[in-house]
């Protein structure tokens, strides 16, 4: 038989050799639709660079100024390119090729894992990055012209260049795990979308780990430099109130600090993705892996955050008083409320939560894979599953990262509560207790669900349990007031609500509405006396479900 | 170099509680053209995608060429190709840029050699004359035939196909059975898989029958032929004598029914083993019938088949 001449595979670092991108190349850029849309994109690009620049034309304003101020339009036209038709791109086609079934074709590459997810990476929004490169030079010229500082501009686009690749790869992590083409372009935009508009919000409450996964830290600090100088001046003031990019006891450039935390974020979804790529049904992290990841998102949110306690910079009032201070009535000195270190206690606590459900749902086997961890198991003459294959249960797990989370957040409210700023309060003996029961049930009850009652289930008592009643309690909030304590016993049903109601208890001491005040203590041990007694009931069916389908795995 | 080119051993792959593949274990030579045949549902596809390394079996060993398929996939994906059942084609690619996407993943040689190679292959399976076509605009035949040039591409060593046949004209049949005893020629092994083994007959060297996750018989087609025809069988006599005399013995027999009577000739069907036959005749002749002929009428394969994919027999 004729033997072909053959290489080994190719090496992932060669992007420029990489047949998948060499593929997206030729179908993406072919001068049809390609051309079109690099016209379009040089005539929006143009047409608002043009006419920025002539109606900024105006007396006192030199002609480097007038040169800086289509700098932040191209970079809102850059960011909708790349981060936004980039981010979908990547998603639906990844969906695309699982959806025509080709899929299977390239599974069957002989390239490693790696080059196929650096390929369909830099492949698949091939053209957006194009059109990207296309719109430089307009800011080129801006850069030149305006005499901004080349450190601070390359500072900018370095990290623009990070965030899209941090997008990108979460645009790739939700077409292969969604079906549809059309749900899995929406939701990576989306998702983008809420990076630079809610996200941003939960940053100002003690969540300032969050902004360093958008481009808006470094964006704000060269913000002086993107426009005329007599407003850049002004922005500086601004500028030099934001607070640093502290972490721990380390002070660190904005840009460094989110390149790190990007380029984390980003080698654990490229973790992700080599999985699915070497086996398409495991788990997309192991149970090790989404351990050490909850584990670092817990370090930085306390890195980031404790270091701004004592400044005071932590605190969203600060933040609102630096800005609009001009407008607010003026104190002698400031100082914090005592609802504030309630709200971001509380909100501490949900992200901590969300974290911990995402990262079960991920590593909890279902019933079927149970079985066939079971019979592989047997085949090998083990009596057990092995702990760390993805059949084994992940209660374990979960129990481990609600013990990380509930030592992270007691950490925050501690470094909070015990601060200069509330001499007259501290915590509770029982609460870190409080916060390890609310974490411990909401993340083992759901765990216990998915292994015992699969994910279809589990997702139907999700809304009945989680979303009907807070839809319900918010209805009858708003509806009357007298209506405030139903609403506050039926939110209390959602797992999501109990870390808000927790700090409410135990660390918003005054200025609560009354009829809250009454409610809210109530209800937060009765739903959460009801949640540690489901988990305990879930919990021990769960066991009976493992050694059913351990039993029925003997059966066939 | 391992004795076999594919060798599979209590290979095992279930989807929740049902069983798909169940402990089955093949050796498969090199050079050899090697059928599955079973009915829809009967585990081929399942068993073709773990030995393919697109799923992993619940329990089972798999080895190509020596290798392991689950220690050294990508060894093994280098020198084995796939052609899926209803095979896909990308939208987006013309016929010649899907087929040197993938010589490029094989790395056949720079763009000069890759774009010969595609030309050979395009040729081998007539579409040379559509490779600036789109891929969506084949119909089915041409797109099954186009999956057969991206599998040719690497010259393999082994080649997997899940019914290739299924949308081909008689012609490109022909033609495709002709491609793929000429690369066993050339020391290629072909595991070929469908659910009309007559079309299998003619091509395989081997063959073997699974229904239900299990693997039912194997061997040569007449091997197979009679292992899993050997209970029931459709016999015949002519008698130059009274054939109603003759049915109304028969009649009396044991495991004799269906019996159909054409002239002098009686034909039915008989369920027992060889040595029931031989007793059988034996009668005939002492009961003086006038026997001129017997004779066993080898069953057909979708006969075979359906009776296999009806009785769920064990072998």
């Amino acid at each position: 038989m004729n033997e072909v001449k053959r290489k080994g595979p190719i090496p992932a670092w060669m992007i420029w050799a990489n047949p998948i991108v060499r593929r997206y190349c030729r179908s993406r850029l072919r001068p049809a639709g390609f051309g079109v849309m690099l016209l379009l994109t040089i005539l929006v690009s143009g047409f608002f660079f043009f006419v920025v620049r002539e109606a900024s034309s105006r007396p006192g304003l030199s002609v480097s100024d007038v040169a800086r101020m289509p700098l932040i339009p191209l970079l809102v036209i850059q960011g909708i390119i790349l981060f936004g038709l980039g981010t979908g791109q990547a998603a639906a086609g990844i969906t695309t090729e699982a959806d025509e079934g080709v899929i299977d074709y390239q599974r069957l590459a002989p390239m490693t894992p790696l080059a196929k997810v650096l390929g369909f990476l830099i492949g698949l929004p091939i053209r957006e990055w194009l059109l990207f490169f296309a719109t430089l030079p307009f800011t080129i010229y801006s850069v030149w012209k305006g005499g901004v500082p080349v450190t601070g501009i390359l500072q900018l686009y370095t990290v623009f260049v990070m965030a899209a690749i941090l997008y990108h790869l979460t645009g790739l992590l939700a077409g292969s795990v969604m079906k549809n083409r059309r749900w899995a372009f929406l939701t990576s935009t989306g998702m983008v979308l809420l990076l630079y508009t809610i996200i941003p919000q939960a940053s100002k409450f003690g969540l300032v780990y969050l902004k360093y996964v958008t481009i808006t830290p470094v964006f704000n600090e060269v913000y002086p430099y993107l426009i005329a100088r007599p407003f850049g001046e002004a922005a500086s003031l601004y500028q030099e109130i934001i607070p640093p990019a502290r972490f721990f006891g380390l002070n660190l450039p904005q840009y460094i600090f989110t390149l790190i935390s990007q380029g984390v974020l980003s080698f654990a979804m490229i973790t992700m993705l080599w999985r699915r790529w070497r086996k398409a049904d495991c788990h997309l992290l192991g149970k090790v892996g989404a351990t050490g990841l909850f584990g670092w998102l817990q370090v930085m949110l306390l890195g980031n955050a404790l270091p701004l306690i004592v400044s005071g910079d932590l605190f969203p009032s600060r933040g609102l008083r630096q800005k609009f201070g001009r407008f607010l009535p003026q104190k002698e000195s400031w100082a914090p409320e005592s609802w504030e270190a309630s709200v971001m206690v509380g909100l501490y606590g949900v992200v901590t939560l969300a974290c911990l459900w995402w990262l079960t749902f991920v590593i909890s086997a279902e019933d079927q894979g149970q079985v066939r961890g079971w019979r592989r198991a047997r085949k090998f003459g083990n009596s057990k599953l092995p702990v760390l294959s993805d059949a084994a249960t992940s209660v374990p797990w979960t129990l481990t990262m609600a013990v990380m989370g509930a030592v992270g957040w007691f950490i925050f409210a501690n470094a909070l509560m015990e601060s200069h700023w509330y001499p007259e309060l501290s915590l509770l003996v029982v609460t870190p207790v409080a916060m390890f029961l609310v974490l411990a049930s909401g993340g083992l009850g759901l765990s216990a669900l998915l292994e015992s009652v699969g994910r279809k289930v589990t997702g139907l008592i999700a809304i009945f349990v989680g979303v009907l009643p807070l839809m319900l309690g918010v209805i009858f909030a708003v509806s009357s007031r007298e209506l405030i304590t139903p609403a506050v016993w039926l939110g209390g049903i959602c797992p999501l609500t109990w870390p808000v109601y927790g700090s409410g208890v135990f660390l918003w001491q005054e200025g609560m509405p009354r009829d809250v005040a009454r409610a809210l203590p109530n209800a937060y041990w009765f739903w959460q006396g009801v949640a540690v007694l489901t988990v305990i009931w879930l919990l021990t069916k769960l066991r009976e479900a493992r050694k059913a389908i351990s039993e029925r795995s003997k059966e066939l | 170099m391992s004795e076999a080119a594919i060798e599979i051993k209590d290979l095992r792959v279930d989807y929740g509680n049902f069983v798909a593949v169940q402990d089955i274990s093949l050796s498969i030579p090199y050079g050899e053209v090697f059928g599955l045949v079973g009915p829809n549902g009967a585990g081929k596809t399942s068993t073709f995608k773990v030995l393919t390394t697109l799923m992993e079996p619940t329990y089972g060993e798999v080895s190509v060429a020596g290798f392991d398929i689950f220690e050294s996939a990508e060894e093994a994906r280098r020198i084995m190709a796939y052609m899926p059942d209803l095979a896909p084609v990308p939208a987006d690619l013309k016929l010649w840029e899907f087929l040197d996407f993938y010589a490029d993943t094989h790395r056949l040689g720079g763009r000069r050699v890759r774009r010969e190679r595609v030309d050979e292959c395009l040729r081998i399976v007539n579409l040379f004359e559509k490779r600036e076509a789109w891929c969506k605009e084949l119909s089915r035949g041409q797109t099954q035939r186009l999956v057969l040039a991206k599998t040719l591409l690497h010259r393999p060593k082994v080649l997997v196909l899940d019914e290739p046949a299924s949308g081909l004209d008689p012609l490109s049949r022909r033609e495709m059975r002709i491609a793929l005893q000429a690369l066993a020629k050339e020391g290629a092994t072909v595991l070929v898989s469908s659910h009309i083994l007559s079309e299998l007959a003619e091509m395989c060297s081997s063959l073997c029958v699974m229904n239900q996750g299990r693997l039912l018989a194997s061997g040569t087609a007449d091997e197979v032929r009679r292992e899993l025809g050997r209970a029931e069988r459709q016999l015949s006599v002519v008698t130059f004598g009274d054939p109603e005399a003759l049915v109304s013995w028969l009649r009396e027999r044991p495991g004799v029914t269906d019996l159909k009577v054409d002239g002098l000739r009686v034909g039915f069907q008989f369920t027992g083993e060889d040595v029931d036959q031989e007793g059988l005749l034996l009668g005939l002749v002492n009961a003086g019938l006038k026997v001129r002929s017997f004779e066993e009428e080898s069953s057909s394969f979708e006969d075979i088949l359906v009776r296999v994919a009806e009785g769920n027999r064990e072998v």
